[in-house]
């Protein structure tokens, strides 16, 4: 009970365990719901669902929500990938509890400052999110599921989003290190 | 123009009955009701076990908070009514086969109780209180003398209170969905772990929360209990009561029920109790936030559900 009552706070599953399991996560959502995971489609729904609800004269007119209308049928909140979300939320939270990580903390380099840290994690999150709209999806849907099914489009999409990283790392590798 | 072939008259509108009535006041009163009834129970029934010291987050600070739900609550029931001005003349009639009359008149003692109740203990949770008339000091007294007597009183007023908002629905013959026995006890459990919560978010020594994460956990599984009989229940029965339970195994209901009641309502905060009282570190906040969260949502569903439930088919 000893080492239970009280967990190490840096347990870390091994990165390439990590990935293998992440592999087999997704070939259950492939055997079980017949559908990929993703994280960008939930936001996406959710930003149409919130656009429709403030702003439906909009909504009805505009390109990228026209779009999404017509390519999917029901209320956008009714989605395979919301779901998945929420379960990665609840997912997420009991594996933080069960590693004694349950604190509110902002992870950073300590060469940097908090707000620094939450700057740019914001600006980068608006970057991936427009990119992901541009690249019609992001890591897990376009890049990890679409390589599962040996799709170009998901291996262009892996390519550029690493290539992207690394060409770039350069600029901002101060932040890190 | 859409052309349309008729090929019933039950496709002319209103031809059959709908209940589109009860919005979002009545479901937010049964869930405000059913807390403040948990909060009521769980302070007498342990003020009359005698655990006073033990137990000061369900006996005196979560009760500060029923007079505000039971308070707001009757301000939705109040909004929903239709003849505003006549409410008065639910107290003018005892109606023992109705439930809206036990219920209005256990709302008319339990109110005025958990204002008492909470008024007897200020001076001794808020350090400088005093009353500003003396006629109040000695009323104070004696009703602090009479403790065990209002605490009875509110033991069994909480327990009718809880009930009372599931046999209200239940009582209506004409929805299939509500008229189950089940809906009673169902919302009582849900009254009894909302409840808890609170005084777990409450409480401030380990051992007032380990307690009543433990009485959560197994409403919990009461209530999960409760569920699944429902719909067996629900599919041992006439296709009317099928057609009911199909609103909730694949019908327009299903996912909001599974997910946001049963799954992050119920499950995940099981989830969540049982690692803390295995010694993980959980932030209570969220426990308590879930299972008022799937409390409040159970309430809506059923009450909305069961209005689009029928007998025709």
């Amino acid at each position: 009970m000893e080492t239970i009552s009280k967990p190490k706070a840096t347990r870390y599953l091994n990165p390439y365990i990590g990935g293998v399991l992440l592999g087999l996560v997704l070939l259950a959502a492939n055997f079980i719901a017949g559908r990929g995971l993703g994280a960008s489609g939930a936001i996406k729904s959710v930003v149409v669902a919130t656009t429709q609800t403030v702003a439906p004269g909009y909504a009805e007119h505009a390109k990228f929500f026209k779009e999404y209308k017509e390519e999917h049928s029901g209320s956008p909140m009714k989605n395979w990938l919301v779901f998945q979300m929420l379960g990665v939320v609840v997912g997420g939270f009991v594996s933080g509890a069960l590693a004694g990580r349950l604190k509110f903390k902002v992870e950073h380099s300590p060469k940097i400052t908090s707000r620094r840290r939450l700057v740019f994690a914001l600006l980068g999150g608006i970057f991936f999110g427009i990119g992901s709209q541009l690249g019609r999806g992001c890591t897990s849907g376009s890049a990890l599921s679409g390589m599962a099914v040996l799709s170009f489009g998901g291996i262009i999409t892996m390519m550029a989003i690493f290539g992207g990283a690394y060409a770039l790392a350069y600029f901002f590798r101060r932040n890190w290190i | 123009m859409k052309e349309e072939l008729i090929i019933s008259g039950r496709m002319n509108p209103m031809v059959d009955p709908v209940l589109n009535i009860w919005h979002w006041q009545i479901p937010l009163y049964l869930f405000l009701g059913g807390v403040a009834a948990g909060i009521l129970f769980f302070a007498s029934l342990y003020f009359i076990m005698g655990r006073e010291k033990k137990y000061p987050a369900a006996i005196k600070w979560a009760p500060l908070l029923t007079p505000f739900l039971l308070v707001l609550g009757l301000a939705a029931l109040f909004l929903d009514l239709n003849h505003k001005t006549f409410f008065w003349q639910l107290y003018l009639t005892i109606r023992l086969e109705s439930p809206m009359s036990w219920g209005a008149w256990t709302l008319m003692v339990i109110t005025p109780l958990s204002i008492i109740w909470s008024a007897t203990w200020l001076k001794e949770l808020i350090p400088g209180w005093h009353w500003k008339y003396p006629f109040l000091d000695q009323w104070e007294a004696w009703f602090i003398r009479h403790r065990l007597i209002l605490a009875w009183i509110m033991l069994i007023s909480a327990v009718i209170l809880g009930v009372y908002t599931g046999i209200l629905l239940s009582a209506f013959n004409a929805r299939p969905l509500w008229n189950t026995s089940i809906l009673g006890p169902l919302f009582f459990a849900s009254s009894l772990s909302t409840g808890a919560a609170v005084i777990m978010l409450m409480a401030k020594s380990h051992l007032e929360r380990n307690i009543f994460s433990r009485i959560d956990l197994m409403m919990i599984g009461i209530e999960l209990f409760l569920i699944v009989h429902m719909f067996m229940g629900f599919q041992a029965s006439t296709q009317v009561q099928i057609d009911a339970a199909n609103m909730f195994l694949g019908g327009p209901y299903t996912e909001v029920f599974w997910i946001f009641v049963v799954f992050i309502g119920l499950l995940v905060p099981a989830i969540l109790e049982a690692l803390e009282l295995l010694g993980y570190k959980i932030p209570i906040i969220i426990t308590s936030t879930l299972v008022l969260t799937g409390g409040l949502f159970l309430r809506f569903i059923i009450v909305y559900a069961g209005q689009a439930s029928r007998y025709l088919y």
